[in-house]
């Protein structure tokens, strides 16, 4: 058995784990209540406009803002929405494992946002394209992302959904099928009265124009939404591996302090049995 | 991918107060001026003046449905009650429906 000073050592250690564990998962869960609240009051607008576009346009091709002449490259552009760093437990792994189901060198091109899926891409031998970091303030220029992804034909956003505190998922999406379908009205005899029209409404600077604009305006907000999810979905993925880490490390920290104590009895005794023995022979020496 | 887009700021309100007789005498519109974290206004006012491409405008209760693009601008929004306000346009979209005018700052 080990010493009783050198099992205290380790559970110092230990303990300390706990600290910083503990600090980083309450610092998780602050963050899920600010990002949580923000992604409510986004949504909120985000709905509002997305209404806009749904009633003027019922049709379901969806250019990305490109005109009719742009030739686009043709590939498929693989967007992938991962955390800043590590500490956000496995949920840039199950994406990047999601993500290499669907790759094909020949056929895709790689978008990362964060430098974590970029680390990850490097050790699953890829290599990207593009890369950006992901932003941590609310007001997000999505604009950079756009340029490329109006390059190419078709579109492909890997991210992070949170569903609740125990539970994110890995998402893939078709982009131009999102806002199409955001876009889509189910039942067109619902929209009469509310179709945004040339009819009932007077646009400026034209009704084409505002479309085209709305176009670009609701992949901005689309992409936009993706990373505010994704952020979310990364704190509460952080909260739980925290969490965890906090539960073993206690387990462990408690599992030492057990084996200190055994320890230190069996030094106790050990000591005891020595001083007996030693005490015997001495009254065995005196009786002879 | 850039995070500075610097959020639209509340210009410093200007002084000029509403003239008492268009407080009584006019009728008002719900105005909203907002953005995906902020909302800059909110609230009855009497008028809300804009840019866009085709050049300055104003909206006053009972505007005909209307839907465009502000280009970058001070938006001016005369409220029922108090001092006129100023908010500074980098990107937006106008939409006025049955005289309640909704700003999209940022989209």
């Amino acid at each position: 058995m080990r010493r009783p000073l050198e099992i205290k050592a380790e559970e110092a250690s230990v303990r300390s784990v706990v600290s910083l564990t503990s600090a980083l998962e309450t610092l998780s869960s602050m963050q899920i209540a600010k990002t949580k609240n923000k992604v409510l009051i986004s949504n909120q607008f985000f709905d509002e406009v997305w209404n806009i576009y749904k009633q003027i346009r019922v049709d379901v091709l969806f250019n990305f803002g490109r005109t009719p002449e742009e030739k686009p490259i043709d590939k498929e552009l693989m967007i992938l929405i991962t955390a800043k760093a590590g500490l956000s437990g496995d949920i840039d792994q199950r994406l990047i494992r999601k993500f290499l189901e669907h790759y094909d060198e020949a056929k895709n091109d790689v978008l990362v946002v964060g430098h974590h899926g970029a680390l990850k891409l490097k050790q699953a031998h890829v290599d990207h394209n593009y890369y950006f970091e992901l932003p941590e303030k609310d007001y997000i220029n999505v604009n950079p992302l756009m340029d490329i992804i109006r390059r190419y034909a078709k579109s492909r956003i890997f991210y992070q959904n949170y569903i609740s505190l125990s539970q994110q998922e890995i998402k893939d999406v078709d982009l131009s099928e999102v806002v199409s379908s955001k876009g889509r009205v189910a039942d067109l005899s619902t929209i009469s009265d509310d179709l945004v029209s040339e009819k009932n409404y007077i646009f400026e600077p034209s009704s084409y124009q505002v479309a085209a604009y709305l176009e670009n305006s609701i992949l901005r907000l689309t992409i936009s939404q993706f990373i505010y999810d994704s952020r979310l979905a990364q704190v509460a993925s952080r909260f739980k591996a925290m969490s965890a880490a906090k539960e073993r490390s206690m387990e462990t920290a408690n599992e030492l302090h057990t084996e200190f104590n055994r320890a230190k009895r069996l030094q106790v005794d050990t000591r005891l049995k020595e001083s007996l023995a030693g005490l015997k022979k001495i009254r065995a020496g005196g009786a002879s | 991918m850039a995070e500075d887009a610097p959020p639209p700021e509340a210009v410093a309100a200007e002084a000029e107060e509403a003239p008492e007789a268009a407080k009584n005498g006019k009728t008002s519109m719900p105005v909203k001026v907002y953005a995906p974290f902020q909302v800059y206004f909110e609230g009855e006012a009497l008028s809300v003046s804009a840019v866009n491409e085709t050049g300055p405008f104003d909206i006053l209760p009972k505007h005909h449905n209307f839907l465009c693009m502000l280009v970058p601008c001070v938006l001016k929004i005369q409220p029922v009650e108090g001092a006129e306000k100023s908010i500074k346009i980098h990107r937006a979209l106008m939409h006025v429906k049955a005289d309640r005018v909704v700003v999209f700052m940022d989209v």
